[in-house]
């Protein structure tokens, strides 16, 4: 996933996931696999009023946008999607600094590098 | 009424093509009747698995006790591979995709499964594929009456018939998707279950839709699939069922409260 925009106002990975996805991916990087339905259960102890639609649209727009994939499972209790992590948190925060870093340099090269040298002294 | 546009359609080809009207209509009824023993006979293929009792006990369970209330034989279940909540049947067979047990609770899919033994149990399924392929043969016809027949009457009134056909069509569809639901609420232990499972479903719609982009700005119509707009709806809102729901679980209930 490369992240478009960058709100400056948010922290952590919020700054680059809208606020409930980047609960889930949150909570992804902990479990590496869940159902829909264990992330909903998880999610209403925060959120008392999330209904199960809105944790399985938005595990399958994370899924669209790479951060999840999703596979069928046949076990007890039948078949069910499960959802897993296509990559660790620090794998994608690499990404996140490296994309940004990519365009200030394209847009802004000098800025950029004479930021950075400041920086390292 | 629908019977009433199809015949005098018929007729009206017959009239005008003579021969070749009545070749046409023998044809293309055969061709329909083929089509509808192929798909009679043929079995789902791809992303469908048939559901065994010890994957998912409850609904197995549930839908034969329906079944066994609704007096029709014990239907195959299968589940598809999807995302996107949905549910439908043919033959005596019920389909659920995955998707719809992520956003739904059990009592829900059971009455979503009640819906669909009640499509069974009023003959739906045996009906809706005969309408559907009709509907090429509606086509045809028209489309012949118009290109062969040099009278602008005839055509403009064989048009008539057609758009007749189509808006009694769309009523009788939705019609059979009320009754569906009336049998539904006899089969279940709980009917407001049904009313449930059609507001869940209506919020996931609504979201994917983008109606609810201020609470979930990220929602982006992009990630589901395309779907095509139908200029006359064959199938009645979620408001409409849900409201019938509730006028029939509570009589007494004026319409202008629930609305």
């Amino acid at each position: 996933m490369e992240p478009h925009e960058f709100k400056l106002t948010e922290e952590g990975i919020r700054a680059v996931l809208p606020p409930l996805e980047a609960e889930i991916m949150e909570e992804m990087w902990k479990l590496k696999v869940a159902t829909a339905g264990q992330l909903y259960e998880i999610l209403k102890e925060r959120h008392p009023d999330i209904r199960r639609s809105t944790v399985s649209i938005l595990m399958n727009r994370l899924c669209e946008r790479g951060l999840l994939k999703r596979n069928v499972e046949t076990g007890r209790g039948g078949m069910r999607y499960v959802y897993s992590i296509t990559t660790t948190r620090e794998e994608f925060e690499e990404k996140v600094v490296k994309s940004i870093l990519d365009a200030l340099m394209s847009n802004f090269r000098e800025a950029t590098y004479a930021y950075l040298s400041k920086m390292k002294k | 009424m629908l019977y009433l546009v199809m015949l005098l359609q018929l007729i009206l080809a017959i009239g005008m093509l003579g021969e070749l009207g009545l070749k046409l209509i023998v044809t293309s009824a055969l061709l329909v009747l083929l089509i509808y023993i192929w798909a009679y006979t043929s079995e789902p293929k791809g992303s469908y698995h048939a559901l065994e009792r010890e994957q998912i006990p409850w609904l197995y369970d549930g839908v034969a006790k329906m079944a066994k209330k609704a007096g029709i034989r014990m239907p195959k279940i299968y589940l598809l591979e999807d995302y996107i909540p949905n549910a439908y049947s043919f033959k005596n067979t019920l389909v659920f995709s995955l998707g719809l047990f992520e956003v739904l609770g059990e009592e829900e899919i059971l009455a979503v499964a009640a819906h669909e033994i009640g499509h069974i149990k009023n003959g739906d399924t045996k009906l809706f594929p005969v309408i559907a392929y009709s509907r090429y043969l509606m086509m045809l016809l028209t489309l012949m009456i118009v290109v062969v027949t040099k009278s602008s009457l005839v055509s403009f009134t064989s048009l008539i018939l057609y758009a007749l056909y189509e808006m009694s069509r769309a009523e009788y569809l939705k019609k059979r998707e009320f009754g569906a639901d009336h049998t539904a609420l006899g089969l279940l232990d709980v009917p407001l279950s049904l009313k449930h499972a059609l507001e869940e479903l209506k919020y996931y719609e609504d979201l994917r839709e983008n109606v609810k982009t201020n609470a979930l700005p990220s929602i982006e119509p992009s990630i589901d699939r395309k779907q095509g707009t139908q200029i006359i709806e064959t199938h009645p809102s979620y408001d409409e069922r849900i409201l019938r729901i509730l006028l029939e679980i509570n009589p007494g209930l004026p319409q202008n409260r629930l609305q």
